[in-house]
């Protein structure tokens, strides 16, 4: 269940959204990439709308590490991995800081609080960042 | 303190003319004892380079060429026997084992008395190879002395002998003709890198057994300069073994014989100066090659890198070194010449070289001459040690004809990289964009945290509502 103060606007909008996709769908099936479109449209509606802003701040640190090791990788396809400490080091720091940042997404999601209600908010971001902190250790130590 | 140790050498070696490196002790077998005084010339010439004699008959009971495992005499004088035989004392296994001790022998043949077949396989066994014929000798109807031998041809006049390669150093050069009666020729095999002729005959010259009684020769054992009238076997210990091919020429008569040639004219007599320059090499008084210094360290700085003081800030001759260090390899070399030391001058064609082995060589560099001390020359080269770790040995492996050989080997352990020597990673280019990675994620993260704390969670703020 959505926390209180979130609580009837959600429901109202998914549907509603619900509603005018199945009309949409059932008055225009010749065009199916209108369709595709109006449907990530409404998802990415959706995600705007539904997701707390904490999660929202979560997904843009994960994208933004997307990003980076993507740049990374590109370089590495490019140019090769010499040195290959060095490389590891690199993607890995990416790689899991990603990990951990969507494990501390998933124990402070709202909507999956049943499955973690032993573990306080606080506590997952305490995690996050001593996990975090031994990732940077490491990484620098491992890139000499 | 080296050269201080040369020069106290250097201040007792001029008290005597000339002196051997090994010993002084000479034995001389010769069988019939009264002919001694037929070679007094060469006794005293011999007695004055500081050599003591000793001589023994090879039938002798108590002569002994050891006492208590070590050589008694330091030099063997062998003189052909009458009989057939050299006796029991001077057995082909014993004189062997003489040479191996680094004894020098200078064995005397003649064609005046048949060889005796222990000699002759001990000669074989050298790949010296003798005539079949007991009483062959050489003859030369071209090169022979007029004044003694104007019929029989059997006295060979040679001139002095040249140096067998362009960078071989000729020891035995001499002013003047040689005079060679009734040798035996012997021919050398071509599978022993130890032997060397000394003096050939002459390209009309050949081998001919004098009770041969038919117009031509068959069978001829061999002619010309394949003839070798004093050969010189040099083993790896450099322990030294000349046949002489004629005894006679040690005789005093022979020294002071007036020469004439094939024409009549009369040409000098340089056969003195010729045996005393074989008994020199022979009993190691010249061709005698000595490492005095040898060092291997780590290069140092460009100013000092060809210094040859022995202070250096550097640990001398380390056991261990890292791959890929620069280092230094000097080594000094001097020559024995009669009585002293010397520097060793490398001929132009030849080089001294060092390598860098394990297991096979990595390296073989030229040493380079960058300094001469008046005893001796010093050699100097720098190179890289390779990529490899491992046990490596520097050696010095010089080894020529007519000169001592040397053999030097320094073990020497090569390790990796220790874990802190290896370059850190931002003095690699290569490394920067993955650095920039880190540095991205951790400052993204650091600012993520900031957010995060920075603003609140509305179910907290609700809660807090709630409680109120």
């Amino acid at each position: 269940m959505p926390s209180g103060a979130v609580g009837p606007t959600p429901t109202k909008h998914t549907s509603s959204t619900s509603t005018s996709s199945t009309s949409a769908l059932g008055q225009k099936n010749l065009k199916n990439s209108t369709d595709a479109q109006q449907i990530l449209q409404s998802v990415w509606q959706n995600y705007l709308d539904k997701t707390p802003q904490r999660t929202k701040l979560l997904d843009v640190f994960l994208g933004f590490l997307v990003v980076v090791a993507g740049l990374q990788f590109v370089y590495c396809v490019i140019v090769g991995n010499y040195p290959f400490n060095a490389f590891l080091s690199g993607f890995s720091a990416t790689v899991g800081q990603f990990v951990l940042t969507c494990s501390l997404r998933m124990q402070t999601n709202p909507e999956n609080k049943t499955e973690f209600e032993s573990i306080s908010n606080e506590r997952a971001f305490a995690d996050f960042v001593f996990g975090s902190l031994l990732l940077h250790f490491f990484c620098v130590n491992f890139i000499n | 303190m080296r050269w201080l140790f040369s020069f106290l050498l250097l201040s007792l070696m001029s008290a005597v003319r000339a002196l051997s490196v090994t010993g002084q002790r000479v034995l001389v077998v010769l069988e019939d004892l009264s002919e001694e005084k037929q070679y007094n010339q060469f006794w005293a010439d011999l007695e004055e380079r500081g050599f003591n004699l000793n001589f023994q008959s090879p039938k002798n009971d108590t002569l002994s060429l050891f006492k208590h495992g070590e050589r008694a005499f330091d030099h063997l004088i062998l003189f052909p026997p009458k009989s057939k035989a050299y006796g029991p004392s001077l057995a082909p296994k014993i004189l062997l084992d003489f040479l191996n001790k680094a004894g020098n022998i200078l064995l005397t043949l003649s064609a005046n008395t048949p060889i005796p077949t222990a000699i002759q396989s001990l000669l074989l066994e050298l790949d010296i190879h003798l005539p079949s014929d007991r009483n062959a000798l050489v003859v030369d109807h071209f090169n022979y002395d007029s004044a003694s031998a104007a019929d029989k041809h059997d006295v060979i006049l040679t001139t002095s002998p040249s140096s067998l390669r362009s960078d071989v150093k000729n020891y035995f050069s001499v002013n003047g003709h040689i005079a060679v009666p009734r040798a035996v020729g012997q021919v050398l095999g071509n599978a022993s890198p130890l032997l060397t002729p000394i003096l050939r005959a002459p390209s009309t010259a050949y081998s001919y057994n004098p009770k041969d009684d038919s117009e031509s020769i068959e069978d001829l054992f061999a002619a010309g300069q394949q003839l070798s009238l004093v050969s010189a076997l040099q083993a790896r210990n450099s322990g030294r073994f000349t046949v002489l091919g004629s005894s006679e020429i040690l005789l005093d008569t022979w020294f002071a014989a007036k020469l004439k040639d094939k024409e009549g004219k009369a040409v000098r007599n340089a056969n003195r100066d010729f045996i005393e320059a074989l008994t020199a090499w022979t009993f190691h008084e010249i061709g005698v090659l000595q490492v005095g210094r040898l060092e291997h360290q780590l290069t140092l700085p460009g100013s000092l890198r060809n210094s040859t003081s022995v202070q250096s800030n550097t640990e001398l001759s380390p056991k261990i070194y890292r791959v890929k260090n620069d280092v230094t390899f000097t080594i000094e070399l001097s020559e024995y010449s009669l009585n002293r030391f010397i520097p060793f001058y490398l001929p132009d064609s030849d080089a001294l070289q060092l390598e860098f082995t394990m297991l096979s060589p990595y390296h073989r560099l030229s040493l380079v001459p960058i300094a001469h001390t008046p005893n001796s020359t010093i050699f100097r080269t720098h190179f890289t040690l390779p990529d490899q770790h491992g046990i490596f040995n520097f050696r010095v492996n010089y080894k020529r004809p007519f000169l001592s050989n040397i053999d030097e080997k320094r073990q020497v352990t090569v390790r990796h990289f220790a874990h802190d020597e290896w370059p850190r990673s931002w003095a690699i280019s290569a490394a920067w964009v993955w650095m920039a990675g880190i540095a991205a994620v951790v400052v993204g993260w650091v600012g993520f945290v900031g957010l995060w704390l920075w603003s609140e969670p509305t179910d907290r703020v609700a809660r807090g509502k709630k409680t109120q």
